[in-house]
């Protein structure tokens, strides 16, 4: 193992500061789902007993980097942080390892975006009632999601409804995004798998893309892709001076304006944080406020919800095994249990993770609900007030 | 630069062919390399999509008919994982005619061995996916 930039991580990510009080290990998801997984334990390895590889390079792939060990860590612990790097680390020194889920291959088709000359076909979603441009000041961010729909088709995902339902948003508000042909993803799953050196070529390809096409301002509704933009980003690409928001963001800036209305909704629904949007970079409220502002709807929380929500399972496509499955159907008793009868999340990941428990052929949907999209939501209840 | 074929071929019907074939005096082309697997359903969307991410310029399934499967729903599996993965290159601006899937029962030589040929002038018609050789180092100089 490198010494010298471990040495480092322990000292930058914070793990001196472990208390071994374990509240770590009690909130992970993977450590309560009866997997052999402690944070606190591969923190006390990693300063103490350096020598015992076997345990460390196990436990750094076991994470989901779902955060909800920071959240709870009294002394400021950045576990995921420290796990990311770790990965990246590992990676260049013994290989990319980790059963990465779907034997790999959402992390294929993001490499095959590093080759610059990539002519990708990506438009086909853009329905005709959509307005976008190829070039102007604001632009929508897609993401994977028409990879995901191909992909998962199995399972009956809809995750491109997401992105008609945020540029219909967009357009509400007056902006025709600019869509990108040549966007690529983000390489959040790449970063978070340890290939930083296909990530960080993404990130470049993409940063240079949108400054050509005379960008200035993107707007995100995936989580993941917006916490890569705003995080890591500028660290990747040198002078990066795009502004990065999130459309969640735009929405409650807009209504604060006045002048808009919603419609009655009459559901009892529930909310799934996801991981990248609730704990790194601190949206709870804003989803809330939103779903609130609709009249007749009725938003009830689960047990964990907010900053302590639990994950969806999976992360970057990595370890999705029986424990995932354990923590997603918990996940849908919690839901069950607020007797909402709809469920909003804000992630195409989410979406993907727990449409895929439900459908869980063993247990005969049995744990089947409503799922949707909080922009889907948004997007078809919002007016303008005509008084 | 030449251009890289991959086949998969399965280990019952087709490979039965393909033997029979290559003893009729049939010769490969020399850019394209069999990988003898026990079913085709087993080659998923993964495995084809690391294909194309190592390299290859066509890749060609090459399975037992439908109602021929040793195994039951092999071919069946195999047609709904390369219409996703001729989607999904399609959407990375990769020609759809570069994946392809045929069936042969074991007596078919003669059409198999008119299939690869075919198969290989398409994609030398193509030519290859990239300009650039596509190394190790693509992938992060990592081993996967």
């Amino acid at each position: 193992m490198v010494d010298v930039r471990l040495d480092g991580l322990v000292k930058n990510k914070g793990l001196f500061q472990c208390l071994e009080c374990g509240k770590c290990a009690t909130s992970c998801p993977r450590c309560m789902s009866g997997k052999e997984y402690s944070p606190r334990l591969l923190a006390h390895k990693v300063i103490a007993e350096r020598e015992d590889e076997a345990f460390i390079e196990n436990a750094v792939w076991e994470c989901l980097t779902c955060d909800l060990c920071s959240e709870r860590c009294p002394s400021g612990v950045d576990f995921s942080g420290f796990v990311i790097e770790m990965r990246t680390l590992l990676a260049e020194t013994k290989g990319l390892k980790g059963y990465r889920a779907h034997d790999g291959a959402v992390h294929s088709w993001m490499r095959m975006m590093t080759v610059p000359e990539l002519k990708q076909n990506r438009l086909g979603w853009i329905n005709e009632d959509l307005k976008v441009s190829s070039t102007g000041e604001i632009a929508y961010f897609v993401g994977c999601a028409p990879y995901f729909d191909v992909f998962f088709s199995g399972i009956e995902v809809n995750t491109l409804a997401i992105s008609r339902d945020s540029v219909r948003i967009l357009n509400f508000f007056d902006v025709e995004p600019v869509v990108l042909a040549d966007e690529r993803c983000c390489g959040h799953d790449l970063l978070c798998t340890g290939d930083r050196k296909n990530f960080e070529i993404l990130c470049r390809l993409n940063y240079e893309a949108f400054k050509d096409a005379g960008v200035k301002e993107i707007v995100f509704s995936c989580p993941e892709c917006y916490y890569v933009w705003k995080e890591f980003m500028p660290q990747v690409c040198k002078g990066f001076d795009l502004k990065v928001t999130l459309l969640l963001d735009l929405i409650e800036r807009e209504v604060n304006r006045g002048g808009m209305t919603f419609s009655p909704f009459s559901r009892r629904v529930t909310y799934q944080d996801p991981c990248r949007l609730a704990r790194m970079v601190d949206k709870v409220e804003v989803p809330r406020k939103l779903l609130r502002m609709i009249p007749q709807l009725r938003l009830v929380e689960m047990e964990h919800f907010g900053h302590g929500a639990v994950c969806c399972g999976n992360s970057a496509f990595i370890n999705c095994d029986a424990y995932s499955k354990f923590i997603q159907i918990k996940r849908l008793k919690e839901a069950r249990a607020t007797k909402a009868q709809m469920m909003v999340t804000s992630c195409p990941k989410c979406m993907i993770h727990l449409t895929c428990a439900m459908r869980d052929k063993v247990r005969g949907g049995e744990w089947n609900m409503e799922l949707v999209d909080i922009h889907t939501i948004l997007a078809r209840e919002m007016g303008w007030f005509k008084g | 630069m030449s251009v890289k074929i991959l086949t998969i071929c399965c280990n019952w019907s087709p490979w039965a062919c393909l033997n029979q074939a290559q003893m009729a005096g049939f010769v490969l082309p020399e850019n394209l390399k069999v990988i003898r697997v026990m079913c085709i359903g087993r080659i998923n969307q993964a495995l084809i999509l690391k294909a194309f991410e190592f390299g290859a310029d066509g890749v060609l399934l090459l399975e037992c008919h439908d109602e021929d499967c040793r195994y039951g729903p092999g071919p069946a599996v195999g047609h709904g994982n390369v219409q996703r993965v001729r989607k999904l290159l399609d959407l990375l601006g990769i020609d759809q005619h570069r994946l392809v899937e045929k069936s042969f029962g074991a007596h078919e030589k003669t059409e198999l061995a008119q299939a690869i040929e075919d198969f290989a002038d398409t994609i030398e018609r193509l030519g290859p996916i990239t300009q650039k050789e596509r190394k190790a180092d693509h992938y992060g100089g990592c081993e996967t």
